[in-house]
């Protein structure tokens, strides 16, 4: 026996084993009918909102089985592209954006839409988006801001060769704009409000509130597990329904925010000013938005929207079947 | 100035109790330089804190603002005959006070989990550990072996090192999403980043490491009689043994600087997604009570790992000389 292949086999076999049991010990068996519904949410006041339900153990009484994950909002994507959840909670516009690279999903439930989170924030002398033109803007291109930013040019008479786009990413925007080198960023909370805090005087020139719609949030669900578990599913939809309304509810919402706040790692009155950005959704109000109608108003039309700027600025090459990335049935209660 | 030519002279040792005073002042220094930038207030302190926002109307207590920036308004109050901002100088909020520090390092393991599903920071900090420790462990049983027959074998080290050359250049991060789709959501991709990143340096390394062993030992024994296949495990092993123990205990802290990004893969966990977290609401105290725990961790252990290498290898001169 010589010492020379002897350690080659031992490694061999080593790594063999190694595989073997990190396979064993991680891969994802396919989930048993009574698997809990595995749901990937993070750092958004529309789905920490989830953490109330969690916390007062909502789920279980409602007798759905489902674990939330906590994730960053990329990652968290990226895992329901790998199918290593059943749900995850993103924009309807990244929902098409996930499904034209390959993971199709189905929109169940809108949490809420985006009321003034979003932000174009603009250095003390500039005023308005008129007076941007000619300007720089740092914006991170091809996502959201980028969406409400070229709503807004339009609202206000211009398109996008009136101003010179920068591209930056959403988390560095408040560095960007303290440095002076653009007029104006745009990003969502709490980038926006460290852009503002960190420029005194800067302020917001347009926000999501004056594009209600645009941005819808929403439980986007894997095709798959929406068709095998249909009645779990549905039972997780009614409790969204009292999620949003303990949260609204002035004598709760003291306590709703803190198990938020919690969840984010925040006292609770330094996380309730971004509750304001946040128009949360109870089932009534998802219902009309779930009517198939163009425009805003209708989670229908806002896809759209999404998807011909998503077409337009080459964030995928085919349009999407917009309507297949919607089911409104849970919530409408059918 | 006779006393001092005694011991500040090139590879002169420093005896041992000025030996202490510098390893004090080691940290000494960076800390006072800190509480000096922190605590005298004409010592940069760039920025105001608004502490009245006077007839100012986009100014808020509590906000900083550059001087000059401060100036301008002052000026404008000052035109228009109004009541004037006030403010006291500060500090970036990036660079919080050590008080503010060290203040967060303790609230941080006193305050209990606020959701049910949360955990304490001591809990966090242990599952940090127990991914280094893996991510480690798997690097080090593949990488340790491979390394050494690297080093001792031509054979081995022509048909694996030009491919983990090329390997150790690519980005351990960008293969987050990789490890999520095979190995799931949990702690499965977290180790493989550690291993990625560990991994590939670790072989070269200690391939490395086994070729600087005195071929005059291998010579010798062979000499002596001693069978080609006897000298890895007679010769070779006992010989590099204690660089090699030097040397994991240096990649350990390789592994280390992997975690920010393993532990933002997956479902967020850990010491490093708090950082990531605070870091987001600009809790800079917070984000540097975290950092510093890490280095306290980090410190510690190899510290211990340093002491007991005296123990297990007392002939070899270079480490007791490194270590003392």
């Amino acid at each position: 026996m010589s010492v020379a292949k002897t350690p080659f086999r031992f490694m061999l076999s080593l790594a063999a084993s190694l595989v073997v049991a990190f396979g064993a010990a991680y891969s994802a068996a396919a989930p048993a009918p009574s698997a809990p519904l595995k749901i990937a949410y993070s750092d958004w006041p529309g789905w920490v909102a989830w953490q109330v339900a969690i916390d007062k153990g909502w789920l279980k009484e409602s007798g759905v089985s489902a674990t939330f994950e906590w994730f960053d909002y990329v990652p968290s994507m990226d895992a329901f592209s790998a199918g290593k959840v059943d749900a995850v909670t993103m924009t309807n516009g990244d929902a098409l954006v996930t499904g034209a690279a390959g993971a199709k999903s189905v929109m169940i439930l809108i949490t809420d839409y985006s009321n003034g989170n979003d932000m174009i924030v603009a250095r003390p002398q500039y005023k308005s988006l008129k007076d941007l033109k000619g300007q720089k803007i740092g914006i991170e291109v091809g996502f959201v801001e980028h969406l409400m930013l070229l709503d807004g040019l339009q609202k206000a008479g211009m398109t996008e060769s009136d101003v010179e786009l920068v591209n930056v990413k959403t988390n560095e925007t408040p560095q960007v704009l303290a440095s002076g080198q653009v007029a104006a960023i745009g990003a969502w909370q709490p980038n926006s409000g460290a852009a503002m805090k960190a420029v005194p005087g800067a302020r917001p020139i347009y926000t999501s509130a004056q594009a209600p719609g645009l941005i819808y949030d929403v439980v986007a669900v894997n095709p798959t597990s929406l068709a095998s578990r249909r009645a779990d599913w549905a039972k997780l939809v009614t409790v969204w329904d009292r999620v949003v309304k303990y949260i609204n509810d002035p004598k709760t919402q003291d306590d709703a925010v803190k198990i938020m706040a919690a969840r984010v790692g925040l006292p609770p009155e330094q996380y309730k000013p971004f509750l304001a950005g946040t128009k949360l959704m109870t089932l009534e109000e998802g219902k009309k938005v779930f009517a198939k109608a163009p425009g805003l108003g209708s989670l229908y039309g806002s896809s759209k929207i999404a998807d011909e700027f998503n077409v337009k600025y080459d964030v995928y090459k085919e349009a999407q079947n917009v309507d297949a990335y919607i089911d409104g049935s849970l919530t409408l209660g059918k | 100035m006779q006393v001092r030519r005694k011991w500040f002279q090139v590879g002169r040792p420093l005896p041992p109790k000025l030996s202490g005073v510098f390893a004090v002042l080691s940290f000494a220094l960076p800390v006072s330089l800190w509480c000096v930038v922190s605590y005298v207030p004409f010592v940069w302190h760039p920025q105001i804190l608004i502490t009245q926002p006077g007839s100012v109307d986009y100014l808020q207590p509590g906000m900083r603002m550059d001087k000059s920036a401060f100036a301008a308004a002052e000026a404008e109050a000052t035109e228009q005959q109004k009541a004037l901002p006030k403010g006291v100088p500060t500090n970036p909020i990036y660079l919080p006070a050590p008080h503010e520090v060290i203040r967060a390092f303790y609230t941080a393991f006193t305050t209990e989990p606020q959701s049910r599903d949360g955990s304490w920071l001591h809990e966090s900090l242990w599952h940090s550990i127990q991914i280094i420790f893996w991510g480690f462990v798997i690097s080090s049983a593949i990488g340790v072996p491979l390394g050494i027959l690297c080093g001792a074998y031509g054979p081995f080290a022509r048909m694996s090192e030009p491919f983990i050359e090329f390997f150790r250049y690519l980005p351990a991060p960008a293969f987050g999403a990789l490890a999520v789709a095979i190995l799931g959501i949990y702690d499965g991709p977290k180790i493989a980043i550690i291993v990625i990143g560990t991994f590939f340096q670790q072989v070269l390394v200690i391939a490395n490491t086994t070729r600087k062993l005195d071929l005059t030992l291998v010579e010798a024994a062979m000499t002596l009689g001693t069978r080609n296949s006897q000298v890895l495990r007679r010769v070779v092993l006992p010989g590099i043994l204690p660089d090699l123990y030097r040397d994991q205990r240096i990649l350990l802290g390789w592994a280390w600087t992997y975690l920010i990004v393993a532990e933002l893969i997956g479902a967020s966990s850990g010491i490093t997604w708090f950082i990531t977290q605070q870091a987001r609401y600009q809790q800079f105290a917070n984000v540097y009570a975290a950092i510093m725990m890490i280095g306290i961790i980090g410190v510690g252990t190899d510290m211990l790992l340093a002491r007991l290498g005296r123990r297990l290898f007392p002939w070899d001169r270079s480490l007791v000389k490194s270590d003392a």
